[in-house]
């Protein structure tokens, strides 16, 4: 006679795969860096060796100066960094219906001790300005905001209200 | 006259059942999300603030120097001299040709050192590149 074996139940434990887990979770938490690439992007021109001057008329320009104190002179006048933003907004919407060799330009000019922090600040306001301009635009032609536009319609935004920063050639400093 | 204790007649356990499958969900979020550093860096820095920031959308083409608040610059893994930035910069364009510089520079930095980094961003032909700032609230 075959005695019937008992099959004992296979089980893996489980109670502690919690455990297991938890700790696993912990190492992740701890190694993670949720790294956040975010920045204020800008093309840089290309280099030639000798730099010729164009002239650009002046009702074009934007002139930016910040000096080592953090003093900045947009076309001559003194204001204040948060200021800049308003001050363009105006003279960018001024110039949308023009032709794209009549658009403002914006030139940013910095001395060699003015701090990165007041140049950041002033690079800032002036793709809030133009950001706030693209938005005003999309909203009334399009009837949504500038991100949420579909790809051709963007790239017309983009068309109308270019962003041109100049960041001026640094001079040399005497010393 | 006696008191009679009153119990509520519901469990009072939470149910741990379900509790490694809601850890495994949180490891798996962590687990997808992390990067794991590859490079240590070897300056002190404070990003600078600002409001209109991008995403910069592929983070594959990334390339960091950073800049430390005693104007030390940093590539890769080591801190390197400005004059070296160019070649550096220029055989990481060779084998990357869309790279994006980002900039992830000391809020009190100079102004020239910046200047002076882009100059050679220019010369290796590195025009794209990012000042990496936080958002400011």
């Amino acid at each position: 006679m075959i005695k019937k074996k008992k099959i004992s139940e296979a089980s893996i434990p489980t109670s502690s795969m919690a455990d297991i887990a938890f700790l696993l979770l912990l190492f992740f938490l701890v190694a993670t860096v949720i790294d956040v690439d975010t920045g204020i992007g800008l093309t840089l021109p290309e280099y030639v060796k000798d730099v010729k001057n164009v002239k650009v008329p002046k009702n074009r320009m934007a002139a930016i100066l910040i000096n080592a104190n953090g003093d900045v002179l947009l076309d001559n006048k003194p204001i204040s960094v948060t200021q800049i933003k308003d001050k363009l907004k105006n003279r960018i919407i001024s110039k949308i219906d023009l032709p794209s060799n009549k658009k403002l330009i914006v030139s940013v000019k910095t001395d060699r001790k003015t701090k990165y922090d007041v140049y950041i600040q002033a690079l800032d306001q002036i793709k809030q300005a133009y950001f706030e301009v693209r938005n005003e635009y999309s909203q009334q032609f399009f009837g949504s905001k500038y991100k949420e536009l579909i790809e051709t319609q963007q790239k017309e935004v983009q068309k109308k209200v270019p962003i041109i920063i100049s960041l001026a050639e640094p001079e040399s400093v005497k010393k | 006259m006696t008191f009679e204790k009153r119990r509520a007649s519901t469990k009072q356990e939470i149910p741990t059942a379900s509790m490694p499958d809601i850890v495994f969900m949180l490891l798996l979020f962590f687990m997808v999300t992390t990067t794991l550093r590859k490079v240590d860096v070897l300056v002190k820095f404070k990003l600078p603030e600002a409001k209109a920031i991008e995403k910069i959308e592929n983070k594959r083409l990334i390339s960091y120097i950073w800049v430390g608040n005693n104007g030390k610059i940093q590539i890769n893994d080591g801190i390197v001299k400005l004059d070296d930035v160019e070649p550096i910069m220029y055989a990481k364009r060779q084998a990357l040709p869309n790279i994006i510089v980002s900039l992830r520079v000391d809020k009190g930095a100079d102004m020239g050192l910046v200047t002076d980094i882009q100059q050679e961003l220019r010369k290796a032909y590195v025009l794209r590149i990012n000042y990496s700032t936080t958002l400011k609230i």
